[in-house]
């Protein structure tokens, strides 16, 4: 479960000047994998995320999640924002219970698992807090918290990381890698960091700008469990000297 | 009072062994005290040079009353004997505070009834903003005092009639800043309640109603305003109690004494009227204040 398949994808935004956000993307996801997907902003990435999401529709070809062409977005693909979106009027507790609530689930079905999650985030102590009252990190450990509450298929990342100071973006890939480690749930992760991309991912797609393409696709074969420890490993350099070779060869073009 | 205040506002200069001494609360207390007192400077000396300058009792040729007359008039007014006697005013201050105050109160409450949901319904939906803005907008610019003949014809002399013109009052700035706080909503929060499974009217309830607080409380102090404008101009013409009225019979007979002890009933009452809604504001918009524990 939590497949994703791409087929002939494009996506086109009409107005004055047309804009090829997505180009013919073809691309399958399998169950339980990480995927990046790694290019400069305006590449289209964030679009190939909002599409799979369901937030807005393909101009041409099929996008299917586990066999079922995706018409709008839920819960199964939990989407992580760039700057957390959670809703400042809620508590952290309140914001990690609102997809079970609204889905009309049962207080005993999800509190325990919440509770569960919101721990996992390291966040137990805050759970009575406003989202003004947090830091960047701990918002977005919300953002994942209230995603993984209702057991998505699919994890849908875009650039979660982005806006974080570089410690906390270490310490935020580390949970992440252990989170992840222990559910495996599939995982598409938008960013615009190599370092980043290398250290989760199983598998790195790199994109292109106007038309959006997948230029290339690059397994990462570093040994699981990773820590941020991985990031000094010669084989870390090799695959971070690779990929940043063929953004130089795009940049030619 | 002044050199107290001076030391308060000098924490950052190097002063803070006399500062840190002090708890936050009566920081902020000394900080609301001082404002308190700034407020009143003004008023006072208006009104202190407006003694001097009408000794004798009355400025303008016996026109205007001094505001010891104005006091004076506004003491019987609010506790003078009520029934009998020559003063038709005397003991009746309360009771057409009420009445106005409740003509406002239900006016408003109208206003907002149906304001609310319309504004969301613009902000947030096409169709239902197509259909009904452009009405709103040629509606708006006709002045509450222009509704008046069209009141009282339909209404005749009644509470309703009032009532009826503080809604429309203050259902134009209560439905266009509801609609401007439905429509600039963050678009992640919206995908973000879609994605957790909310249906369109969870959205609606949880999502859009919320994140449009701030912009409907604006709308209803600018509106709560305007309602005290039309209910003024209402009881001068189309009902028989209340400030309005007070003011425009005082008028008549000549009692200007009087008539300025109700206008500065009007604004004080407006200003606390503000004052209540700006602190239910403070409840229910909390989120926004609250300070990062990070910083």
């Amino acid at each position: 479960m939590g497949t994703i398949t791409f087929e002939g994808v494009s996506k086109i935004y009409g107005g004055q000047r047309e804009v090829r956000a997505l180009d013919d993307i073809s691309l399958t996801i399998g169950e339980g994998e990480f995927v990046a997907l790694l290019g400069p902003s305006g590449c289209g990435k964030s679009t190939l995320l909002n599409v799979l999401a369901g937030f807005e529709k393909v101009t041409k070809g099929e996008l299917l999640f586990d066999g079922t062409t995706i018409s709008k977005p839920g819960p199964d693909r939990g989407v992580v924002f760039q700057e957390a979106a959670l809703f400042p009027w809620l508590t952290v507790w309140q914001n990690v219970i609102f997809g079970p609530q609204v889905q009309g689930m049962a207080r005993p079905e999800y509190e325990p698992r919440a509770r569960q999650l919101l721990d996992l985030v390291g966040l137990t102590s805050f759970a009575d807090a406003l989202p003004v009252q947090l830091s960047g990190g701990m918002r977005q450990r919300v953002g994942i918290a209230r995603v993984l509450v209702m057991n998505p298929r699919a994890l849908l990342m875009d650039e979660p990381f982005g806006a974080l100071d570089a410690q906390t973006r270490l310490s935020m890939q580390q949970l992440l890698l252990d989170v992840w480690q222990k559910l495996n749930t599939t995982v598409l992760f938008v960013t615009h960091d190599i370092d980043e991309a290398i250290l989760l991912s199983d598998r790195i797609c790199v994109m292109s700008a106007r038309p959006g393409r997948i230029i290339k696709t690059i397994p990462i074969e570093l040994a699981r469990p990773r820590s941020i420890a991985s990031l000094t490993s010669p084989e870390f350099i090799a695959y971070k000297a690779e990929i940043m070779a063929d953004i130089r060869i795009t940049d030619h073009h | 009072m002044s050199s107290s205040s001076e030391r308060v506002s000098s924490d950052t200069d190097g002063k803070r062994d006399t500062v840190s001494s002090w708890t936050g609360a009566s920081l902020a207390a000394r900080r609301g005290l001082r404002t308190a007192a700034l407020a009143v400077v003004l008023p006072l000396a208006v009104i202190i040079i407006w003694q001097y300058a009408g000794r004798g009792g009355s400025l303008f040729g016996g026109v205007l009353p001094t505001p010891d007359r104005v006091w004076e008039a506004w003491r019987i007014w609010a506790f003078g004997p009520t029934g009998l006697g020559l003063n038709p005013y005397s003991g009746t201050w309360l009771a057409n505070l009420l009445f106005s105050a409740e003509r406002v109160g239900k006016g408003f409450l109208c206003a907002i009834v149906v304001g609310v949901p319309v504004g969301i319904a613009i902000g947030w939906n096409r169709i239902s903003a197509g259909t009904l803005d452009p009405t709103i907008q040629l509606l708006r610019p006709i002045p509450i005092t222009a509704w008046l003949p069209f009141s009282i014809a339909v209404f005749g002399i009644q509470d309703i009639g009032a009532i009826f013109l503080i809604s429309l009052g203050a259902f134009f700035p209560i439905v266009l800043n509801t609609a401007q706080g439905a429509r600039d909503v963050e678009r992640n929060l919206i995908r973000a309640s879609l994605m957790m499974g909310a249906g369109r009217w969870t959205v609606l309830r949880r999502v859009v109603l919320p994140a449009s607080l701030p912009s409907i409380f604006t709308g209803l102090r600018i509106g709560l305003g305007i309602g005290w404008t039309a209910v003024i101009v209402a009881e001068m013409v189309a009902v028989k109690s209340g400030l309005g009225y007070v003011l425009w019979d005082a008028y008549y007979v000549g009692r200007m004494d009087v008539v300025i002890a109700d206008m500065a009933t009007i604004g004080l009452l407006g200003l606390l009227s503000d004052m209540i809604i700006m602190q239910i504001e403070r409840w229910v918009l909390n989120w926004r204040r609250l300070q990062s524990y990070q910083s």
